[in-house]
């Protein structure tokens, strides 16, 4: 059972088109990695998908209803949440309040001013556990801006699965720490995607071929495979197109 | 359970204080200043809603007080021709629901962006207003403003508001309650979400919330507590004009949030006391208070950005540490010839400004076309600037042994 499908997605900024028709439908429940060089266009994908960007022409649908042209906090309202390439957080605010924003809407509380945040013991709770999960326990009480890179990712993380959403975007987890930091990203990630749907951009191909179920590889704003990792590995126009370079450097 | 004791307290001493402040200092021009200050401490404070926790620059705050203190005076006039018929302890909730009135009905579209677009929307609102006051003579009094008489009203338990203190005590209640309501806004989801706004309006969007709702919802909350201030306003002084709805207002309120600092709740209270000081203190001796006042502006942008509160909070760690003491005597040293540095820069300047007429500063007669005058004052500042260079790398050293922390490691060093 598809969760997300894009028909026909296509998005231009002026002449330029960078998502060319694109069609794609995501499983329920599965790890799926979309590869593809420089430029191909996969943040704006994502950016399409969660509704930072308006689509040119065609359709994408969450659980069959239309999330086409909505505003980015109705389509997280829905179950979609995502990272960014860039760490994306709340610098001056402490790292448990990152958090708490993150479980805000998804707890109910909506723009409420009249509940007390410290009073709500359940949604601290629910924080401190998130905190916990995510390896920041220690951290919970100083500015996330004053965090090392590689906390910065993990809390990103976690305020983006703090909103309890099933699906689940990830826009470069990794990219940018050393090899150890990365393993233990890439376990945490398996880890709080657990039962959700994940969809993840990623340059790093080994832990690519290692998380994912299916792998689309999009080159210049269109999918030219979708397959499960080792029908990719294999696919010559993968090979062609994108693959053999990697190797070639590797 | 011990963090809610502790802020328990402060909240019992800031009531305390604010109760025996008069008792202490209870001269007529100390209880004056008092009721400028408390009608500052909430408009400061309503501003930095929008600014400091809500990151929306405004330069037509002055409408919200300004519109609710117009609409108070016309409450206390009709409750002098008993068109209505209630104490005027309430008269401050009126001033609040215009302000909130005028906040709904603006905020529907300056809130639509922070930044650049937002400060500047505020600008053009806050010239309108001024203006259209010109205009509606009927509402706003034209250039002589309107005036009411605060005394017609029904005693409250006796109290009929014709002395000064009485307003004090009036407007000290509202300023606690207005003050614990402003912070209580912090602790709750929309305030929350205002610093996250703040922060990062694009995550907060992806997180749930618009964030033009959420911009909206403190902008409402500010109007309303900036309307609360022009409710004391128009109780204090019983008349109101189109200065305090005007561009002037509202860059004092900016200024008082700043200096105070931005980033504390407790800033724009310390902004607020210290401008009141400045403006009703200051302006006794020296015509030339509102350059002093722009030359302290300026000197806290560049040295603390953080605001007087920022400064007072730089010393957690030494505090906390108990290192507190290790820092009096450079700060002395330091301190004091900075202080004689500035009152002569200060002298100068009024020599300046009193272009060959003598006049009293301090101990001693100066005039611009006294040699002796001039030696004087130049040799003070150049003797203090030097104490002050030769005292700073003391101070810097002090500082950084003041603030080391116990374990080299900080992240060993949190449980």
């Amino acid at each position: 059972m598809s969760i997300l499908t894009l028909k026909n997605v296509c998005k231009r900024f002026g002449e330029t088109e960078i998502i060319r028709d694109v069609s794609l439908d995501i499983e329920k429940g599965e790890r799926h990695a979309i590869i593809g060089p420089n430029g191909a266009g996969k943040s704006t994908l994502f950016h399409l998908i969660s509704g930072k960007y308006a689509l040119s022409s065609g359709d994408i649908s969450f659980h069959d209803q239309s999330i086409a042209n909505k505003k980015p906090y109705e389509i997280a309202r829905l179950g979609i949440t995502r990272s960014f390439q860039v760490t994306n957080i709340f610098p001056r605010m402490t790292v448990f309040e990152n958090i708490r924003c993150g479980l805000l809407w998804n707890q109910k509380y909506g723009y409420s001013f009249w509940h007390l945040l410290g009073r709500q013991q359940d949604l601290n709770a629910k924080t401190h556990a998130l905190l916990e999960e995510i390896g920041l326990g220690h951290r919970a009480e100083i500015p996330a801006g004053e965090l090392a890179y590689a906390q910065q990712r993990a809390l990103e993380l976690g305020i983006a699965i703090a909103s309890g959403a099933e699906l689940i975007m990830l826009d470069e987890p990794v990219a940018g720490m050393s090899h150890s930091e990365a393993e233990n990203a890439v376990a945490l990630i398996r880890k709080v995607t657990e039962g959700k749907t994940l969809v993840m951009v990623e340059h790093d191909m080994n832990i690519v071929f290692d998380v994912a179920d299916r792998i689309s590889v999009l080159v210049y704003g269109e999918i030219i495979a979708c397959d499960t990792p080792q029908a990719i590995r294999s696919n010559a126009r993968v090979q062609e197109a994108y693959l053999g370079e990697v190797a070639a450097d590797a | 359970m011990k963090q809610l004791l502790t802020k328990s307290l402060v909240w019992i001493a800031y009531l305390a204080v604010l109760l025996i402040l008069p008792q202490i200092f209870n001269s007529v021009l100390a209880i004056t200043i008092f009721n400028q200050m408390a009608i500052a401490i909430v408009f400061a404070l309503s501003y930095n809603m929008l600014l400091g926790q809500g990151g929306m620059l405004s330069f037509g705050h002055a409408v919200y007080f300004g519109l609710g203190g117009f609409m108070a005076v016309h409450a206390l006039v009709m409750i002098e021709f008993e068109t209505f018929y209630f104490s005027i302890i309430y008269i401050p909730l009126i001033g609040g629901l215009i302000g909130l009135l005028a906040a709904v009905f603006i905020g529907s579209f300056s809130t639509h962006k922070a930044g650049t677009v937002f400060a500047m929307i505020s600008l053009g609102i806050g010239e309108l207003v001024a203006a259209s006051s010109l205009i509606f003579v009927s509402f706003f009094g034209g250039e002589a403003g309107v005036s009411a008489d605060r005394t017609y009203g029904p005693p409250f338990f006796g109290i009929e508001f014709f002395q000064d203190i009485e307003i004090y005590y009036l407007a000290a209640g509202w300023v606690f309650i207005a003050t614990l309501f402003m912070y209580l806004f912090t602790q709750t989801p929309a305030g929350r979400m205002a610093n996250a706004v703040r922060d990062n309006p694009e995550r907060a969007e992806f997180i749930g919330y618009s964030a033009r709702k959420v911009r909206f919802i403190s902008f409402c909350a500010s109007g309303f507590f900036a309307g609360i201030a022009g409710g004391l306003f128009a109780l204090n002084y019983e008349f109101i004009t189109e200065e305090n709805l005007n561009a002037v207002t509202s860059g004092r309120v900016l200024l008082m949030a700043y200096i105070g600092g931005l980033g504390y709740f407790i800033g724009p209270i310390v902004g607020a006391v210290i401008l009141t000081l400045m403006n009703s203190l200051l302006s006794n001796y020296t015509e030339l208070w509102m350059l002093y006042l722009g030359i302290m502006f300026v000197l806290t942008v560049l040295f603390l950005p953080r605001g007087f509160a920022g400064f007072i909070m730089m010393h957690r760690v030494a505090w906390v540490q108990k290192r507190m003491q290790s820092l009096v005597m450079p700060y002395l040293l330091t301190g004091v010839p900075a202080m004689i540095t500035a009152v002569s820069l200060v002298a100068i300047i009024e020599m300046l400004h009193h272009r060959g007429e003598e006049f009293h500063f301090l101990l001693v007669t100066l005039s611009s076309t006294s040699v002796f005058s001039w030696a004087l004052v130049l040799a003070v500042a150049g003797a203090s600037i030097y104490a002050v260079r030769l005292s700073l790398p003391r101070l810097h050293s002090a500082w950084e042994d003041a603030n080391k922390l116990v374990d080299a490691d900080e992240d060993n060093a949190r449980p």
